[in-house]
């Protein structure tokens, strides 16, 4: 294929390359094939198989799908799936829109202030999430309230409106989208550059407005920027926790990890090492099913936003 | 390469509206980035410092305390240095290992080993789950009691009696080496080999005509080629170290003591378990400074001579 | 067209945060409870919410749970959207001096609901609402009343015949004895050390008089130097070091309490809780009873007192929207029919007087009942709510570090102190005046 094989001491090489596969490969394994244990079988045989697989019958695979069951219904594990497939999808949409005509706009034309606003972007790569939260969080409240002194007298269909920015998708979306943009601007301003001048000059004499020029012609051409930070900014997103816990209190609106978090406090109040298993296996694959369909474009897009950067 | 607009030109009267629809488009294309990116990132950023000035519980009426939540943080004796210490030895400890393994693998797969493929494909999957998911597998491979993975083979396979508290107060830092460097490994990897990737064939021909052997070519070839990403990796591992929060917080199950805090759990304890406010975002702004700091250290530490091919 | 829809797109998210609230006068008000859904869960709690509701038609209860509801808790209070109705850990001190807590004393004052002859705070025992007093005003209430003792199991103890002891002398001698059998005397909760405070404050008060002890509770300088408090520290350390589980130290206490369950332990120290936090996991057959902290020889306290009191605690917001008809709901909850209801239920006691009288006890709350019962009078501790910082800060390190045999008694006697030291010295905190020895 490439090159010849590996020097002296390939034997060690191969044997480190093979230990890291193990370490990395049965923790999920063991998670997965514990996922069918009753708590009672974690006690009495916690690494080997489950009752399900060394002898089926019918109490093994009740243990399964009870754990299952009461992962997915009884601890709402879909409701948080669908949440964070919502809030990240979302923000996602939000973010490529937004900072791709904002990067479009800033590496292409000439205006007053250009300068100084690319600047601003890219003082936010430095800004972490951590020193905006706790204003923002007095900040959400002091916003909903000026919302709802605004809309006090408006009355319709016999209530009221009434805002909330914190426990709220909305919120969450908000500062996503916000504290992405900075990043997403970055490389797409840089992208942008590359492209060339001359077709855009065609589009417009052809009578295309500047609207239509972008969407039509520059955006299709950024893809590969744009899969790269769709992608960046997907990791991020969706495995996001802190500001999570600090803007979403309802049971109903929590994103897959906050979920994850709050189960396993309550699984471990009730003992129930099956039901914790089960959920975690929840949360992992879809993380691992879409790894293996995109993985190819994922390690590219990394490897672009790398180079690049 | 900003290409100069040919609208810069003086524009005849027939343009004008063109320059005024011009005008609309960059207004109505930076807008809404500009807008969300200033009222959510940088007004609570600004507002950050303020709160850091004064002695506010976040209930009732705020004063102005100067420098006095600082000088509290500094002092000996605080939870403050302790929480940097932690930061900087989950920062180090895995970042050695982190790059140590990256690199290795990254070669050992860019020299063709077999079962490349497969390598490369499970290795970077740890770092897709999330942190919350990755901290609930690891409590579970730690555990001491039945449920414990780790502890369990220990006894099984080397006789180990005692099960070891892995996650007791004053083993978790260590702990969380491991878990860290599981996490983080596949992704450094997947970025040295593509900067591997990128160096042309034709050094290392040069090289192995000189009668260089494989540890020669990385030190020679390899790794001064590859020198600018193995920077970058660098300040990625040093900035998402002095974050840390999910790993720690759900490690401590939300109550992390003041052997275990890092910077963002103690900011998140301060304001949001003790109210008080000042004090929380003092850290955060610290924290801010010690980024920035870091970055433009590592920065300067891992510069060298741009080499160009 | 595609300037207006990135606009719009904003506006959408703006109007998406905001929901229609409807007022209908008909509909009466929506009381919010959150309860620290833990040892007791809430099922008592849900079902006397029914019955309130069904006692006054134009209220709704909509009580809610969780184990870490503190958690949900503290951010909304200080964006000023609390429950009605609150019962977890707060800091609840800062919360009354900024005059966040609604106080209970109107309602207090006023006929219980059932016992028309006296007021609601005299069908309390008595000494329950007297750590949440502020400027003359009470605070907070207990829902359950508790003491601290060490629970064993009581088939094994049969089988191997071994005794309960009285004094710390016997209590050692046991852990040798069941160490001897090749079990682990001692489970622990270690990943929360805490556990062991009360442990510890036990001991300290078996060795002397009240008013040394409550000089700690007035958090007055030296309390922790005091050598008897370093002795019963040097106990805590031998039990811990000698006794516990291998291993206890980083088990949560549902862990460590599955392994007493399961017979790898024959004791734990803990609340009247247990029994209703282990319930799905106790194998059929398993016999608990307790006894509490052996008195140690030589020592000068009350050898019948037992720590304990009023737990659980509820606290009515004056930000919440409807706080007096909250408060009216908390008094039904501690009224004499809920009470006895919550005793039969939960197997637990509550605060009000004579709740317990004529239910048929389990036989393992009636050992903790005739411990109660044999005792003196209760003491507890309130540094805990005072000064988190110190619970969290000094005396969290430092048990740690004691219990694992890192550092000396005397060592922790220091560190405590210069906690407690830090405590007296920063003027954000509260620090209510010394009260001695409570009657």
């Amino acid at each position: 294929m490439r090159r010849a094989p590996f020097g002296i001491g390939s034997g060690l090489c191969y044997l480190f390359l093979a230990a890291y596969l193990v370490a990395v490969v049965f923790p999920m394994v063991w998670i997965v094939y514990s996922s069918g244990k009753s708590t009672q079988e974690f006690f009495s045989n916690p690494i080997g198989l489950p009752h399900v697989l060394t002898t089926p019958s019918g109490a093994g695979g009740r243990t399964l799908t009870g754990n299952y069951e009461k992962a997915w219904v009884g601890s709402h594990f879909s409701r948080y799936f669908f949440n964070s497939v919502k809030v990240v999808g979302i923000s996602l949409a939000l973010i490529l829109l937004l900072g791709s005509m904002a990067a479009y706009v800033l590496a292409r034309f000439e205006f007053f202030g250009r300068k100084l606003i690319s600047i601003l972007f890219l003082c936010g790569l430095v800004i972490p999430m951590q020193l905006i939260l706790i204003p923002l969080f007095f900040q959400y409240a002091d916003m909903s309230d000026l919302l709802n002194r605004l809309f006090a007298p408006v009355t319709l269909f016999g209530g009221h409106l009434v805002f909330s920015l914190h426990d709220s998708h909305a919120g969450l979306i908000l500062i996503y989208v916000a504290a992405s943009l900075p990043f997403t601007v970055f490389v797409l301003t840089a992208f942008f550059r590359t492209l060339p001048g001359e077709l855009r000059e065609a589009a417009m004499i052809d009578g295309a407005s500047e609207y239509r020029t972008f969407f039509s012609v520059m955006m299709p051409l950024s893809k590969p920027g744009l899969v790269t930070v769709a992608i960046f900014n997907f990791l991020g997103l969706w495995n996001e926790y802190l500001f999570g816990l600090v803007f979403i209190n309802s049971d109903q609106l929590k994103t897959l990890p906050l979920g994850l978090a709050g189960i396993s406090m309550q699984a471990q109040y009730k003992s129930d090492y099956g039901l914790l298993f089960a959920a975690l296996v929840i949360s992992i694959l879809p993380s691992l099913l879409v790894y293996l369909v995109l993985q190819e474009r994922i390690t590219k897009g990394i490897t672009l936003g790398a180079l690049k950067g | 390469m900003i290409k100069r607009n040919d609208f810069q030109r003086p524009t005849p009267n027939a343009q004008r509206p063109k320059r005024r629809e011009q005008k609309l488009f960059i207004l109505t294309f930076l807008g809404p980035a500009l807008a969300l990116y200033a009222l959510f990132v940088l007004l609570p950023a600004v507002n950050a410092c303020r709160y850091s000035l004064l002695r506010w519980d976040g209930l009732g009426t705020a004063t102005w305390a100067g420098l006095h939540n600082f000088g509290r943080l500094l002092r000996s004796g605080s939870d403050y240095l302790p929480a940097i210490q932690h930061n900087l030895f989950l920062t180090f400890v895995p970042g050695v290992f982190i790059l140590t393994l990256a690199l290795f693998f990254a070669y050992s797969i860019h020299q063709g080993v077999r079962g490349a493929r497969l390598f490369r494909i499970t290795f970077f999957f740890p770092n897709i789950i999330s942190s919350v998911a990755t901290a609930l597998l690891w409590i579970f491979l730690y555990s001491t009691s039945g449920v414990g993975l780790l502890n369990n083979l220990l006894k099984r396979l080397f006789h180990v009696s005692q099960p070891i508290a892995f996650t007791e107060t004053h083993n978790l830092l260590w702990a969380m080496v491991p878990m860290i460097v599981w996490a983080a490994t596949g992704f450094y990897m997947v970025l040295f080999l593509a900067a591997m990737e990128n160096i042309p064939e034709t050094y290392y021909e040069a090289a192995r005509l000189d009668g260089a052997s494989s540890s020669h070519l990385f030190r020679y070839v390899t790794l001064p080629l590859i020198w600018d990403v193995l920077a970058t990796g660098v300040v990625f591992l040093v900035i998402g170290g002095l974050k840390m929060f999910d790993g720690v917080w759900i490690m401590e199950n939300g109550r992390p003591s003041p052997e275990t805090h890092t910077l963002s759990t103690l900011m998140y304890s301060r304001v949001f378990e003790e109210y008080n406010v000042g004090h929380g975002t003092a850290i955060a702004v610290l924290q801010f400074v010690l980024v920035l700091l870091a970055s433009l250290i590592s920065m300067r530490l891992m510069r060298r001579e741009r080499l160009e091919y | 067209m595609r300037k207006s829809f990135s606009i719009l797109l904003l506006l959408g998210l703006v109007c998406a945060s905001c929901r229609l609230q409807r007022d209908d006068p008909g509909r009466g008000i929506t009381l919010e409870v959150a309860v620290f859904e833990g040892g007791y869960g809430i099922e008592w709690h849900k079902q006397m919410a029914r019955q309130y509701e069904r006692l006054h038609p134009g209220i709704h209860i909509d009580l809610w749970g969780d184990p870490r509801v503190d958690e949900k808790l503290k951010p909304r209070i200080l964006r000023r959207n609390p429950p009605d109705l609150a019962s977890c850990g707060l800091p609840v001190w800062k919360l009354i001096v900024a005059g966040k807590l609604y106080p209970l004393d109107a309602a207090l004052d006023y006929p219980a609901y059932g016992q028309p002859n006296i007021t609601w705070r005299q069908s309390l025992v008595k000494g329950v609402l007297s750590d949440y007093q502020y400027q003359g005003h009470t605070y907070a209430v207990p829902t359950n009343l508790g003491c601290w003792v060490c629970w064993y199991d009581r088939r094994m103890f049969r089988k191997h015949g071994w005794q309960v002891p009285r004094t710390w002398g016997e209590f050692t001698h046991l852990c040798d004895q069941i160490k001897a059998a090749g079990i682990a005397p001692l489970a622990f909760q270690g990943k929360y050390p805490y556990y062991a405070w009360a442990t510890l404050l036990s001991l300290y008060e078996r060795l002397v008089p009240f008013e040394r002890w409550y000089r700690m509770e007035d958090f007055l300088p030296g309390a922790y130097t005091d050598p008897e408090f370093i002795h019963a520290a040097r106990l805590v350390q031998e039990m811990a070091t000698r006794y516990f589980e291998p291993g206890a130290l980083a088990m949560t206490h549902t862990e460590s309490q599955l392994e007493w369950v399961h017979g790898s332990a024959a004791m734990v120290f803990c609340g009247l809780w247990l029994e209703n936090e282990m319930k799905n996991a106790i194998p059929p057959g398993f016999e608990m009873a307790c006894f509490p902290v052996p008195v140690v020889e030589g020592g000068h306290g009350d050898p019948h007192a037992i720590y304990g009191g009023g737990g659980e605690m509820f606290f009515a917001f004056s930000d919440a929207p409807h706080p007096k008809e909250a408060v009216d709901f908390l008094k039904y909850l501690l009224s004499m029919d809920p009470a006895r209801a919550y005793t039969r239920q939960l197997d637990t006691l509550s605060p009000v007087r004579n709740s317990e009288r004529g239910i048929s006890l389990s036989p393992d709350l009636q050992s903790a009942v005739d411990v109660m019962h044999a005792s003196s009078r209760l003491f507890s501790d309130r540094i805990d709510t005072l000064f988190p910082e110190f619970t969290r800060g000094a005396e969290q390190v430092g048990l740690a570090d004691l219990l694992a045999g890192k550092i000396t008694p005397e060592q922790f006697g220091k560190e405590l102190e210069a906690g407690m030291e830090d405590i007296r010295r920063d003027p954000d905190i509260y620090k209510p005046p010394p009260q001695g020895v409570p009657q």
